[in-house]
């Protein structure tokens, strides 16, 4: 019954990524420079587990030392505390490794911004490495040195991405596009006036603050909408990118052409991802009336547009895969939208209801002091769960950022001992597990789609 | 074989699950034939494509497209051949030159070639007055030239296409058939399925038959046609049996002669199969020998078989 549902399984002698037959010169050189981003991508992930286990090492206190001594050598020029540089380390080696895994597959796929993304990510290593001293960047910009360095003897290579161009050119065509973007933006107006009116006739009375206020509910509603609606359409675009070029029997034409699977699946996700963007560039000027009435400021626009696009990306991918792997666009979808809904906003809400419950009773209701060991805990976890939906993360970044002006680091007191534990901004940790997944997933969609059929 | 093949299986299976659909096929499609591959639906034409194009793997056996082993290079073999399915893939949203624009981006042909190449493309499948209609608003016949002006667009030396007039009107059929024998002039092997055999007789240099997965003939057309049928067959048709009698003894014994037998009479008259190797002098003489002897005779004549008839011949019908 499986068999049929499900798209054939991937050929077991089909290898690793990288491993595409090359057919020129310039085939193999893409190969080899992509080998050279992979494994650093998997020394990230190493060195990252290694740091991991220092700082539980340095948590359990076997030795008092091995925090400074671990601050001193990965991360020597950054002031501040100990345990925070270590998070800080593990941190940039996650971004590390979902950078280096996006710019692998933008190298095979040949795409235009792989080049730029490659020497960005030279520059953000090694000035990590100087005003850091993160010395674990020289790993990704040796890498990424060495792949530009392949990649530079050949930069006709790079192109537009063909599916990408076809995609849009059929999406953007005609007036539907124009009819969609209206619509799209004359609802979010009628939101936003609604807002206002209702906002009006409550009367909270006069004034800047007041006024400030209804700046600040205008913003958050006009990004709640567009939160809501990528959630929709974002997994939508996507789960039928690959299904949907099977049941237009189209899929075994493009198999027989020399196009490789990394250029296929990155064209299906920029066109999606491309008209995505579009719409949220549509909504800014919306967003930015809240500027008219004060209250909101650019830190919070800016982030509340990466956590948007962060959420594009992941729910973009978590689409490509499902349609990777599934037979049939509707049971890609409906695989996609229970994972999301499942992993990013039951589990979480409800995790985080119960954690917040045991406090309570603990606390508040039985009065027992937790060790801070147990406590810290808690609150990580909770920190965690908060940063596995892009919607509390959202809140709870602009709350820091409103109430206490945090958009990075803070340190937490924990009520037991009073001592401080280092605490995230919610939407960092969110970018960075986002990213991982997306980085991933697109690998897994990749090796998906290039697997023959058994 | 002293011809140089560029299509060649040996013992190429294919089995899903318990079914096999392809039991030890082995071809040999010779450098610049026109090769139709017959056999009744469900012979496993469509998966020896499929398995000859890389997309489908084989159970057991080997293939070879062009020099390169579909199992091991597949992307060389892909760069060498141009593959037409029996369906065709229909982008809605899409005009005729934006679809071969795609594809010949697919086969990574540099942007500022492309033009030229689409022009070239859309004269030589007669669709230039088209360019700019969309690709799902054409007929059929349309659709399926497109679809071969885009197995063109990298080149290849090969083209692979399914069923490539299934389905066409009569006029689209013949159109398409020229196009084939153009395409061959141009010096590209084609190697196409069909079980519509007045395509084969046409065109075809080379003919394999297949049934039930397995190859039971195949050669050039020549070779075929002399396998299939190696000798002729005459019918006599006399008043009685006494008069068949005499006739079968009279034919036994003459030269080229190299079976004699008697059919079951038909309206009350018998009749004398007359199976010779001879040429047309010599089946006037036959007819001259039986009159010298006084034999009256009702009929004689000669059973020409055509393709269909040999098909029908050697495949016995498995499938159907």
């Amino acid at each position: 019954m499986m068999s049929t549902l499900t798209a054939p399984a991937p050929n077991e002698a089909s290898g690793p990524i990288t491993a595409i037959e090359p057919l020129s010169p310039r085939e193999a050189r893409l190969e080899r420079a992509a080998r050279v981003l992979r494994w650093a991508a998997i020394s990230n992930v190493l060195l990252a587990l290694l740091t991991g286990v220092g700082v539980l090492l340095a948590a359990a206190q076997v030795d008092p030392g091995v925090f400074p001594t671990l601050h001193d050598v990965f991360l020597s020029r950054y002031v501040g505390a100990s345990d925070l540089a270590l998070a800080l380390v593990i941190l940039l080696l996650f971004l590390n490794m979902s950078a280096l895994l996006v710019v692998m597959v933008g190298v095979l796929a040949r795409e235009i911004w792989a080049i730029p993304a490659l020497w960005l990510l030279v520059l953000l290593n090694v000035s990590g490495v100087v005003a850091l001293g993160f010395a674990f960047g020289a790993v990704t910009a040796i890498a990424a040195v060495w792949a530009g360095v392949i990649t530079g003897r050949d930069l006709q290579a790079f192109r537009f991405n063909p599916v990408m161009l076809k995609e849009l050119r059929g999406r953007m065509r005609g007036v539907r596009a124009f009819a969609v973007m209206s619509v799209y933006l004359t609802l979010m107006s009628t939101f936003a006036m609604l807002l206002y009116l209702i906002y009006n006739s409550i009367g909270r009375g006069t004034g800047s603050a007041a006024a400030g206020e209804l700046g600040r509910v205008l913003f958050v509603g006009v990004v709640g909408i567009e939160l809501l609606l990528i959630v929709f359409i974002a997994p939508a675009f996507t789960a039928g990118a690959i299904t949907g070029e099977r049941e237009r029997q189209t899929y075994d034409l493009l198999r027989t052409t020399l196009l490789t699977s990394p250029s296929f699946v990155t064209g299906k996700l920029e066109s999606a991802l491309g008209y995505i963007l579009l719409l949220l560039l549509a909504g800014i000027p919306l967003q930015s009336i809240a500027f008219l009435f004060g209250g909101v400021s650019e830190v919070e626009v800016l982030l509340s547009f990466v956590i948007l696009m962060i959420t594009a990306i992941t729910l973009g991918t978590i689409g490509i895969y499902f349609s990777a792997v599934m037979a049939k666009t509707l049971r890609a979808s409906v695989r996609s939208y229970s994972v999301i809904l499942g992993v990013m906003f039951i589990v979480p809400v409800v995790l985080s209801v119960i954690i917040s419950l045991v406090r309570d009773i603990l606390f508040v209701q039985l009065n027992v002091l937790l060790s801070p060991a147990l406590e810290a805990l808690l609150d990580y976890t909770e920190a965690l769960l908060t940063a596995l939906n892009p919607v509390t993360t959202a809140l709870r970044t602009q709350e820091l950022l409103v109430n206490q002006q945090i958009v990075g680091f803070w340190r937490a007191t924990l009520s037991s001992d009073g001592s401080t534990i280092p605490m995230v901004s919610p939407w960092i940790t969110f970018a960075i597990i986002y990213l991982t997944v997306s980085a991933l997933l697109i690998v897994l969609a990749i090796r998906r789609t290039r697997a023959v059929e058994v | 074989m002293a011809e140089e093949l560029i299509i060649e299986t040996h013992e190429l299976v294919k089995s899903f699950g318990k079914f096999t659909a392809v039991k030890g096929l082995s071809l040999a499609v010779p450098v610049g034939s026109i090769y139709g591959f017959v056999g009744p639906n469900g012979a496993g034409k469509t998966t020896t494509m499929r398995m000859l194009t890389t997309l489908t793997r084989p159970s057991n056996g080997t293939a070879w497209v062009a020099g390169h082993s579909v199992t091991s290079e597949p992307r060389a073999v892909r760069r060498s051949i141009g593959y037409m399915p029996d369906e065709f893939g229909v982008y809605d949203d899409m005009r005729v030159w934006e679809y071969l624009d795609f594809f010949a981006a697919c086969y990574d042909i540099p942007e500022n070639e492309r033009k030229r190449l689409i022009n070239d493309l859309l004269e030589l499948v007669d669709l230039t007055h088209r360019r700019d209609d969309m690709v799902d608003k054409l007929s059929r016949g349309l659709k399926q030239r497109l679809s071969l002006a885009r197995t063109l667009a990298h080149d290849p030396q090969v083209l692979i296409l399914d069923e490539p007039a299934s389905g066409l009107d009569p006029r689209a059929r013949v159109e398409i058939r020229e196009l084939l024998v153009e395409l061959a002039s141009m010096g590209k092997t084609i190697f196409f399925s069909t079980h519509i055999l007045a395509d084969v007789s046409e065109i075809c240099t080379h003919i394999g038959i297949v049934e039930a997965g397995e190859i039971i003939a195949q050669g050039s057309m020549e070779e075929m046609r002399a396998q299939l049928q190696p000798h002729r067959e005459i019918t006599v048709t006399v008043r009685d049996e006494e008069t068949a009698q005499k006739v079968m003894a009279l034919m036994q014994n003459r030269d080229l002669v190299i079976g004699v037998t008697e059919l079951k009479p038909q309206g009350g008259r018998a009749r004398v199969r007359i199976d010779f190797t001879g040429d047309d002098d010599g089946v006037a003489d036959l007819s001259q020998a039986l009159n010298n002897e006084g034999i009256a005779i009702l009929g004689f004549a000669e059973e020409i078989k055509d393709l269909e008839t040999m098909f029908m011949s050697v495949t016995k019908g498995i499938v159907s």
